[in-house]
């Protein structure tokens, strides 16, 4: 699992790969939160080299997108591989994360 | 060779350091030793900083800029795991008690006697590597394997070791623990003598503080079953009441169930678990639809949608945790639900242990020698042929 960012506009994009499950969620929250500034207002999460996510991972989502909303920001996810979108609509994740087909109209979205 | 000890030896006195040098030379000579050196308090802190490896201090107390009293109250801020000896005029009981009120290990006195200095660290640096050793295996033990034995003994607790196991149906759940995570619980819930309420559940993430969530989750749709026998309401109250305080975000996907013995109908609402399988007494292979729900414990104020089935005499319902689904073997394929409708097809049967056990057996003939990376759990429940 790697977590890369870049900045694009005014929005972050946050861009994940590989698999996230129990053994290296922590790893996966540490990585996103140094990439995220105070001063953030719009992130995007690319998870189009995210090829698996369990149910910790989720959780990880769920506490960034918690946090920003806390400093007022916006979190939306884009380029879901089939088995990672599975997950988000199983658990009903998308419901509060919006999904987006492309990091352009999730970027278009926020900003 | 092992790696040699540092020590910052703090003093504005310049004759000290040659000193130490030379009479520790063959400490320092054999590796054992290594010396580094700071003129105050100030200073000192500054070496800390910078060179992350020292393993103890020894100080003055009377210095310029910063004495030795008030290094002693910085230095675990910048490392918790140093240790520290202070040198101190003889007999100067105050300064003493206060250097070891505030965290020093030991003191020596002036004028300094190296020999005595010597086993002093000797015994100081011993003392350091006990603690080393008592906090690395701490924090293995207290960590992993403790808590997650807390955690499991938690899991375990909750479940039932009873099954219904009438003439008109018979239920059966059972569970896989994985070694290292694990969330999921499942339960039957008696609700008089024409309802059963059969449910499966996974948490996020794993530890005591997960299982903990688990056990109130367990708790909550108990008291919400008991007292509601629609399953769309009796998730939302449970979410309801997940959702108040929970910080660390963690939450639950479940699954519950109605079973009506009269009608044969099923009421069932999700919560963001995988869907239930129906097995018609033909061998035909259903999957119930979802009914998008999300996840318990996450946003409250919620409605849950709930759907029914009408189970016919010889259909079984199968209900499971991603561990099933999810299992993987050595070349990373998973097994996938091609895999488990086909071993639910295979297993024409109305003893619902029967069909856990064949479950299990083709995911471990599937997983073969690869780790269980998750809790395995099914529950089924067979409307059986009256006899």
């Amino acid at each position: 699992m790697n977590v890369e960012s870049r900045r694009e506009g005014t929005s972050l994009v946050l861009k994940a790969d590989g698999r996230v499950d129990g053994t290296n969620a922590s790893e996966f929250q540490d990585a996103m939160k140094s990439e995220i500034n105070e001063s953030d207002r719009a992130v995007v999460l690319d998870l189009q080299d995210l090829t698996y996510i369990s149910s910790a991972g989720l959780r990880v989502v769920l506490l960034i997108a918690k946090d920003l909303q806390r400093q007022g920001a916006k979190m939306a996810a884009c380029s879901l591989s089939d088995p990672v979108r599975e997950v988000f609509v199983i658990s009903g994740f998308d419901k509060i994360i919006p999904i987006h087909d492309s990091q352009d109209s999730a970027i278009g979205a926020l900003s | 060779m092992p790696v040699a000890f540092k020590i910052l030896v703090v003093d504005d006195e310049p004759d000290l350091e040659p000193l130490v040098l030379q009479r520790m030379r063959r400490r320092i000579r054999s590796g054992q030793y290594s010396f580094v050196f700071a003129h105050n308090g100030v200073e000192a802190l500054e070496v800390l900083r910078q060179e992350e490896d020292i393993d103890m201090v020894i100080s003055d107390i009377n210095m310029p800029q910063m004495d030795g009293l008030t290094l002693l109250e910085q230095i675990p801020k910048v490392d918790p795991n140093v240790r520290s000896i202070i040198i101190s005029a003889y007999g100067d009981m105050k300064n003493i008690r206060t250097a070891m009120n505030r965290g020093a290990f030991d003191f020596v006195t002036k004028p300094l006697d190296f020999d005595d200095l010597q086993i002093t660290i000797d015994r100081t640096l011993a003392h350091l590597v006990e603690w080393r050793d008592a906090l690395s295996s701490r924090d293995r033990l207290v960590s992993l394997e403790n808590e997650l034995n807390v955690a499991s003994k938690i899991q375990q607790s909750i479940l039932p070791t009873e099954f219904p196991l009438e003439n008109d149906f018979a239920a059966f759940a059972s569970m896989e623990p994985a070694k290292e995570v694990g969330g999921d619980f499942y339960d039957v819930i008696y609700l008089g003598q024409e309802r059963v309420g059969v449910a499966i559940a996974d948490v996020s993430d794993k530890g005591v503080p997960a299982a903990l969530f688990m056990m109130s989750s367990r708790t909550l749709l108990k008291g919400s079953a008991i007292g509601k026998y629609e399953p769309g309401e009796v998730l939302k109250e449970v979410n309801d009441l997940l959702c108040e305080g929970n910080e660390a975000m963690m939450f639950v996907t479940l699954l519950y169930a109605v079973y009506d013995r009269t009608t044969g109908k099923l009421t069932y609402a999700n919560g963001g678990h995988c869907t239930p399988y129906v097995r018609r007494a033909d061998g035909s292979i259903i999957a119930l639809p979802l009914t998008g729900g999300m996840a318990l414990g996450i946003l409250d104020g919620q409605d849950y949608h709930q759907d029914t089935f009408d189970l016919l005499p010889g259909d079984t319902v199968f209900l499971y945790s991603d561990g099933v689904s999810e299992a993987m073997n050595r070349e990373g394929e998973e097994f996938g639900l091609e895999r488990m409708a086909q071993v639910l097809a295979e297993n024409t049967t109305e003893d619902p242990r029967a069909v856990n056990e064949a479950m299990f057996e083709a995911v471990r003939a599937f997983a073969g020698d690869t780790p269980q990376s998750d809790d395995i759990t099914c529950l089924t429940l067979c409307r059986r042929e009256k006899a």
